[in-house]
């Protein structure tokens, strides 16, 4: 059983997934990553990062209901 | 101030090019510490370049604008802790869209001496550079 979370896409993942955001249902990051891989396989030639909740993860992470997860392109400020 | 605050989105993003105007604006906050001898300034600039045969007119930033207030706290913070001498550290980034030769990053240090105030803007422009959740798209 998975729960239900809210996917932000920024950058090249906005272009690869046609939209800024969307709900997703899993039970880690894990299993998200491969939600999105499956569902928007153009995502696979972005080196992206996830945000749980506004932090950078450095490893997978379980997620709880409500959580935001932001998938986050190299960044490009300057 | 009145027209600064009008177009801030947060205290670090502001909408469309950082101007002449704002620039002047940004450069008299923290004209009241008497205890600053030294300001450094970075302004980065939108280029023209030529990519596969076309050329940049523009570029459209975008962020994660609730991360970018946090992340840019943590570098002022940051910055502050690792140079002693620092008495203030300003970074504004413009959001959507910057002609190419306008000015999309604004950062402005003040130290008590001129040695840290340049070496900890070229700090916080890396910072920036590697930290800040901001993303761009080439117009052409």
């Amino acid at each position: 059983m998975g729960t239900e979370v809210m996917v932000l896409f920024f950058g090249k993942a906005e272009v690869a997934a046609g939209r800024r955001e969307e709900t997703f249902t899993a039970e880690d990051t894990a299993a998200l990553r491969r939600q999105l891989l499956d569902k928007y396989p153009a995502m696979a030639g972005i080196p992206f990062r996830m945000a749980l909740n506004k932090t950078i993860l450095k490893e997978e992470s379980a997620l709880n209901k409500n959580d935001i997860i932001a998938i986050l392109p190299p960044f490009q400020g300057g | 101030m009145n027209h600064k605050c009008l177009i801030m989105k947060n205290r670090y993003l502001v909408g469309g090019p950082i101007t002449p105007l704002l620039i002047s604006e940004l450069m008299t906050l923290g004209n009241d510490d008497s205890g600053a001898g030294a300001v450094s300034i970075f302004i980065g600039k939108v280029r023209a370049d030529e990519i596969e045969g076309r050329r940049v007119s523009a570029i459209e930033y975008s962020a994660y604008e609730d991360m970018a207030g946090r992340e840019a706290d943590d570098i002022v913070k940051t910055v502050r802790n690792a140079f002693s001498d620092v008495r203030s550290v300003l970074i504004v980034h413009s959001m959507g869209v910057v002609k190419a030769g306008e000015a999309s990053l604004f950062i402005m240090v003040t130290s008590g001496r001129r040695d840290q105030a340049s070496r900890a803007c070229r700090h916080t422009l890396e910072m920036v550079k590697e930290k800040l959740p901001v993303w761009k798209k080439e117009l052409f």
